[in-house]
C-alpha cells in the first residue's frame, strides 16, 4: 500500500546510515566520520543527541559540490586527517550517504588508499579504521547497523590480521585451535592450563544484540552471561558506551566505553557467536563463515518461553546451572503476567516499530493474553511475525494512524517513538513510547524489556497505561 | 541540474563581512572533518516549516527528513496545523534509475487531496539535484492543478550551510509567496508591521506580540512562526520589517524594500533595554508623534514593572560572570539581556557572527573586556570556562553535555530552549532559569562525591 501514495508522511524508516553511525558509536574510543554533505552528520548528530542525551562525536566531510560532482575522496582523506589531529581517537567509523554515492565514485577504494597512506606514514599507529557503504536512498537503519557490524568483523578478523597477530603476539593459539563449544568440555589441555579456575570460566561469545536493545538491556544481558561464567565480546556495545555515565575525565570528545579494537581483532580466538534479534537473522551465515565459530541465533530474549529457551542454551554451553537470582527473576516474571492479564483480556495492541521491537514486544504481550492486532514496519523482513499480528504491513505513522482509526474494534494501546506521539494523541490512544527515537522522554536508557526482569517491566509499564484508561471509562458508566 | 542556487544569494550588500570579500560565495564553509551545524536544507526547513496550514515534502532519500523530523521547538497553534508532520519522497534506487519527478507529483497529488493544504513546499535535496530531478516543473504544473502556491526550495544541502538555507528560504517566499494576496481591508490599521526571523519557540511570538499591541502596533504578518500562508501573500501590505535575529532574512527584507517599499529595520527582543528600544524605533518608524508619545509611555511604566520583578533575580546574579555561546545576532543581543541581570559577560562566541553584529557587541562592552570567541570548540570552551572562572554557559543543545559532563552550570538559549527569553516577559523568565540553575545543588553533589 505505501507504493500507492508515493509519500512517506511522518516517516516511521530511518536510513541505513544512521545504523551504521549507531554501531561505531558502540566503539571504545570511537569517533563516526560520515562521508557527505554537513547536514548528513548533522540531522543524525541532533537526533542522536537528543536521544542519548550525551555528546554524539559524530564528524563530516562536508562534502559540497564540487566534491559532489567532481569526486569526494580528498574530502574523505583530508577528514580523517583532520580528526586525528583534533581528536586522536582510537577508531574512526566511516560511512558514506546518499550524496557521496551517487555518482558511483568507489569510496571504498578510497578508505583502502588512506589506510596505506596512513599506514607509510607512519604517524597513526595507534588508529583504527572501518567503512561501510550506506547510500541512504538503499535499505534501511537495520541493513545499515547489520552492515556495520559485518564490516567491524570484515576489517578486524580478516583484512587486518596481521595487526590480530600483533596483538595477540604472546598467544600460542592459532585458527587451527580455535576451541569448538561441543568439544569444549573434553579440551583437557585447557583445563590443565586453568588449573585453579573452573573449567568453564574462559569460554567467550561473540554477542550480536539488535539496536532495540536499551543500554540497560546491554547492561543486563552482560551480567548474565557472565554469572554462567561466560565472557561476551559485545559488537557493538553499546551497553557500556551510550548508558549515560558521567565519565571519569568528565567530558570526552570520543566515545566512553563500548567495545574494545583489540577484543574485535580476537573474535574469531573466542568459543562461539550468539546473535540475538530478527534484524540480524542474515548474520548468522556471514558472521560464521568470517569467524570460523559455532553461531547460535535468537530472534528474541524476551517473555516467559523465549527466556526460558535462552537460559536452557545457556545452561548447556556453560556446564552450569541457572544461579538462583534468575529463578527468582523467572517466578517474579510468572507473578507479573498473572497480575496484569487482566488489564490485558481483550485488548487490542499496535505497534509501529523496527523488526525487532515488533518481534519481542508481540511475543510478550500475545503471553499475557493481548490481542496483537496492527504492526507497521519499516522493512519487508517480517515474514516469520506475519502469524502473530491481524495486519502487518510496511508504512509510515500516517498509515499506521489510519489503521488504527479504520480499526473496527478500537485499538487500546498503541507502541512506537516520540514520532507518533501526535497521532496517538490525536486519535486519543495511550502511547507506550519504546524504540527510537525518544526525544521527549529522559532515562530510557535505563529501561530494560529483555530476559525476565525485562519482560516483567514490560507487562506492568503496558498494563499501567490500560489501567488509566479502564478507570475513567468506569467512571463514566 | 540545478547545482547552482543564484549567485545573488551570495551578495548581501547589508552585510559588512559580505562586501569585503572579493568572492561572493556562501559564509564560513565547513572543513572536512569539522561537526559545523546543518546545511542548506536544514536552514530553509527551519524558516519555512512553521507555516502552519502548508505541506512541506523533502524530496530526497529517507535520511534528508526521515533521521530527524519531529523536532522543532518552533511553536504552531491553529485548527489547519500541518506543521507536527514531516513528508518526503524517500527516493531509492529506482527512483535513481528511472527519475522520481513522477513519484514526487504523486505523491504531493496524494498529500493535497489528503490534507487540502493552503499551499505545499517541495525541499530539493542533494541527490535529485545531481541528478537533475525537475521539482520545478513538478510545481509550476501543481500550481495550476490546485490553485495554490507549490514552491520550489533549491535546498540541496551541498550548496552551503544554515545560513545559506534560510536565504533560500527567504527567496522562495519572495518569489512564490508574498504579494500573491491582497488582505481583507478591516485588518489594516494605521501601524501595520511584519516580523521578518521569529519563530515562535516556546510561545515567544506570543511575547512579542502582546507587547506590540499594547502600543497599537498591529503585526501584520509574522515570517513564519506560527504564521498561515495567507499572511504571508499580503504580507506585502506592511509598512514596515523588522528582521529579528536574523542576518541572513536580511534579504528577504531588502527585496522586499526594493519591490514594494517598505522600509526595515533590525531589531533584538531579548532583554529589557532592547525590546524597549525596538518598541521605540518601530514607533519612530512611523513618523508619528502620537505614537512615538504613547510608546515611551508605555516604556516607562513597562520598564519600572519589570525592573521590580527581575529584582530578587538581579540581586543574585549581579557580578556573576557568564560565558555567552550562541549565534549570530544572539552574540550581542542576549549580552543587553544579561547586563539588565546585572551579570558580566567575559566571552561570546563571534563564529557565526558577521563584521556588524561584533560592532554591536563593542557598544554593550563599555570597558572593552568582553573575549570575541571565534572558536567555540568544546576543549577550547571548556578551558576558558575555567581560566576566566566563568559561573555559567549560555549556549545551544550541542555544548549542553560540554558543559554537564565538566560540571558546569549551563542554560539552553538556542532553539531547543525550555523557556521564552524574548520581550519583557521573557527577561523575567532569563532571570529566574538562569538563578535557579545557579543554584541547583547538584552540581557540588557531584563533585564531593567524584
Amino acid at each position: 500500500m505505501e507504493n500507492l501514495k508515493n509519500i512517506e508522511i511522518n516517516p516511521l524508516k530511518t536510513s541505513s546510515s544512521l545504523g551504521a553511525v549507531i554501531v561505531f558509536l558502540g566503539i571504545k574510543n570511537s569517533v563516526v566520520l560520515m562521508h557527505g554533505s554537513q547536514g548528513c552528520a548533522s540531522f543524525d548528530k541532533v537526533t542522536l543527541t537528543k536521544h542519548y542525551r550525551e555528546n554524539i562525536p559524530v564528524y563530516t566531510t562536508a562534502l559540497n559540490e564540487l566534491g559532489a560532482i567532481l569526486g569526494g575522496s580528498g574530502y574523505l582523506k583530508a577528514g580523517v586527517k583532520n580528526i586525528v589531529d583534533k581528536i586522536n581517537p582510537a577508531f574512526i567509523g566511516i560511512t558514506s550517504t546518499g550524496l557521496s554515492e551517487v555518482n558511483g565514485e568507489d569510496i571504498h577504494a578510497t578508505f583502502n588508499d588512506l589506510k596505506k597512506e596512513l599506514k607509510e606514514s607512519g604517524n597513526y599507529n595507534n588508529l583504527s579504521l572501518a567503512y561501510v557503504n550506506t547510500p541512504d536512498y538503499d535499505g534501511n537503519f537495520e541493513e545499515g547497523y547489520k552492515n556495520a557490524i559485518l564490516s567491524l568483523l570484515q576489517t578486524f578478523c580478516i583484512d587486518d590480521r596481521e595487526g590480530a597477530a600483533d596483538a595477540r603476539n604472546n598467544e600460542t593459539i592459532d585458527k587451527n585451535n580455535i576451541r569448538n563449544i561441543s568439544d569444549y568440555k573434553n579440551n583437557d589441555k585447557d583445563k590443565n592450563k586453568d588449573s585453579g579456575a573452573k573449567d568453564t570460566e574462559n569460554i567467550r561469545a561473540n554477542v550480536f544484540c539488535p539496536f532495540s536493545f536499551t543500554a540497560m538491556d546491554f547492561l543486563e544481558l552482560r551480567d548474565l552471561l557472565e554469572d554462567f561464567g561466560i565472557t561476551p565480546v559485545m559488537i557493538p556495545d553499546l551497553g557500556t558506551s551510550m548508558d549515560g555515565h558521567l565519565d571519569e575525565n568528565g567530558y570526552l570528545q570520543t566515545t566512553s566505553g563500548g567495545t574494545d579494537i583489540e577484543d574485535l581483532k580476537k573474535a574469531g580466538l573466542n568459543n562461539l557467536n550468539i546473535i540475538i534479534g530478527s534484524s540480524l537473522q542474515s548474520l548468522i551465515a556471514p558472521v560464521k563463515k568470517i569467524t570460523g565459530l559455532n553461531t547460535y541465533y535468537f530472534s528474541n530474549v524476551s517473555g516467559l518461553r523465549n527466556t526460558d529457551l535462552f537460559f536452557k542454551f545457556l545452561e548447556k554451553i556453560s556446564s552450569r546451572k541457572t544461579p538462583e537470582r534468575y529463578k527468582r527473576q523467572k517466578r517474579q516474571l510468572m507473578d507479573a503476567y498473572l497480575d496484569t492479564h487482566f488489564y490485558f483480556l481483550g485488548k487490542n495492541i499496535a505497534i509501529a516499530e523496527g523488526i525487532d521491537i515488533l518481534d519481542s514486544f508481540s511475543e510478550v504481550l500475545s503471553e499475557v493474553g493481548a490481542n496483537i492486532k496492527i504492526g507497521v514496519t519499516t522493512s519487508k523482513a517480517y515474514e516469520n511475525l506475519k502469524n502473530r499480528f491481524e495486519i502487518l504491513t510496511e508504512g509510515d505513522i500516517d498509515s499506521f494512524g489510519e489503521l488504527i482509526e479504520s480499526d473496527g474494534n478500537g485499538i487500546d494501546l498503541v507502541i512506537s517513538n516520540s514520532n507518533a506521539e501526535y497521532t496517538a494523541e490525536k486519535i486519543g490512544v495511550p502511547i507506550l513510547k519504546v524504540g527510537f527515537p525518544l526525544i521527549d522522554r529522559i532515562g530510557h536508557n535505563f529501561k530494560h524489556y529483555i530476559l525476565y526482569k525485562g519482560s516483567a517491566n514490560m507487562v506492568y509499564e503496558a498494563a499501567n497505561l490500560l489501567m488509566s484508561v479502564n478507570e475513567t471509562l468506569m467512571e463514566e458508566v | 541540474m540545478q547545482l547552482k542556487v543564484k549567485e545573488e544569494l551570495f551578495d548581501e550588500p547589508t552585510c559588512a563581512h559580505n562586501v569585503q570579500k572579493k568572492e561572493k560565495k556562501a559564509c564560513k564553509t565547513a572543513v572536512p572533518g569539522s561537526s559545523t551545524g546543518g546545511c542548506a536544507l536544514d536552514g530553509a526547513y527551519i524558516v519555512l516549516s512553521p507555516i502552519r496550514d502548508a505541506l512541506h515534502v523533502v524530496h530526497g532519500p529517507i535520511n534528508c527528513l526521515g533521521n530527524s523530523y519531529n523536532q522543532r521547538t518552533s511553536e504552531s497553534k491553529g485548527n489547519e496545523t500541518f506543521y507536527m508532520y514531516g513528508m518526503t519522497s524517500s527516493i531509492n534506487e529506482n527512483d535513481l534509475i528511472f527519475g522520481s519527478e513522477d513519484k514526487l507529483k504523486k505523491g504531493i497529488i496524494y498529500a493535497v487531496n489528503k490534507f487540502n493544504p493552503k499551499g505545499v513546499f517541495i525541499y530539493n535535496t542533494c541527490v535529485p539535484a545531481l541528478t537533475g530531478e525537475d521539482i520545478g516543473g513538478v510545481a509550476k504544473e501543481l500550481t495550476e492543478k490546485f490553485n495554490i502556491p507549490v514552491v520550489p526550495v533549491q535546498s540541496q544541502g551541498f550548496s552551503g550551510g544554515k545560513n545559506l538555507g534560510n536565504k533560500i528560504a527567504g527567496d522562495a517566499l519572495f518569489e512564490y509567496v508574498i504579494g500573491k494576496k491582497e488582505p481583507n481591508i478591516d485588518i489594516l490599521t494605521d501601524y501595520n508591521i511584519n516580523l521578518i526571523g521569529e519563530y515562535n519557540i516556546k510561545g515567544e511570538l506570543f511575547l512579542i506580540k502582546k507587547a506590540l499591541s499594547d502600543n497599537g502596533i498591529n503585526l501584520l504578518s509574522n515570517i513564519t512562526g506560527n504564521a498561515t500562508m495567507e499572511e504571508i501573500m499580503y504580507s506585502h501590505k506592511a509598512g514596515l520589517n523588522v528582521v529579528v535575529c536574523s542576518k541572513a532574512l536580511v534579504y528577504l527584507a531588502r527585496k522586499m524594500e526594493e519591490k514594494y517599499g517598505i522600509p526595515f529595520i533590525e531589531e533584538s527582543f531579548f532583554g529589557l533595554s532592547s525590546t524597549n528600544n525596538a518598541m521605540l524605533h518601530i514607533a519612530e518608524s512611523f513618523k508619528d508623534a502620537n505614537l512615538i508619545e504613547k510608546v515611551k509611555k508605555n516604556i516607562e511604566s513597562k520598564t519600572k514593572i519589570i525592573r521590580k520583578e527581575i529584582e530578587p533575580y538581579k540581586k543574585f546574579l549581579t557580578g556573576k560572570r557568564v560565558l555567552l555561546y550562541t549565534g549570530g545576532v544572539k552574540s550581542w543581543s542576549l549580552i543587553s539581556a544579561l547586563n539588565d541581570l546585572g551579570m558580566k559577560v567575559i566571552a561570546t562566541g563571534v563564529k557565526k557572527s558577521t563584521e556588524e553584529d561584533k560592532n554591536r557587541i563593542k557598544e554593550f562592552d563599555a570597558n572593552g573586556n568582553i573575549i570575541m570567541l571565534d572558536n567555540g570548540n568544546p576543549v577550547n570552551l571548556i578551558k576558558m570556562i575555567k581560566d576566566e572562572q566563568a559561573d555559567i554557559l549560555l549556549a545551544g543543545g550541542r555544548n549542553q553535555y560540554t558543559a554537564i559532563k565538566s560540571l558546569i552550570p549551563f542554560l539552553d538559549v538556542n532553539q531547543e530552549r525550555s523557556n521564552s527569553y524574548t520581550s519583557y516577559e521573557g527577561i523575567v523568565h532569563l532571570g529566574r532559569q538562569i538563578y535557579l540553575e545557579l543554584n541547583s545543588p547538584v552540581y557540588d553533589v557531584i563533585r564531593k562525591a567524584n
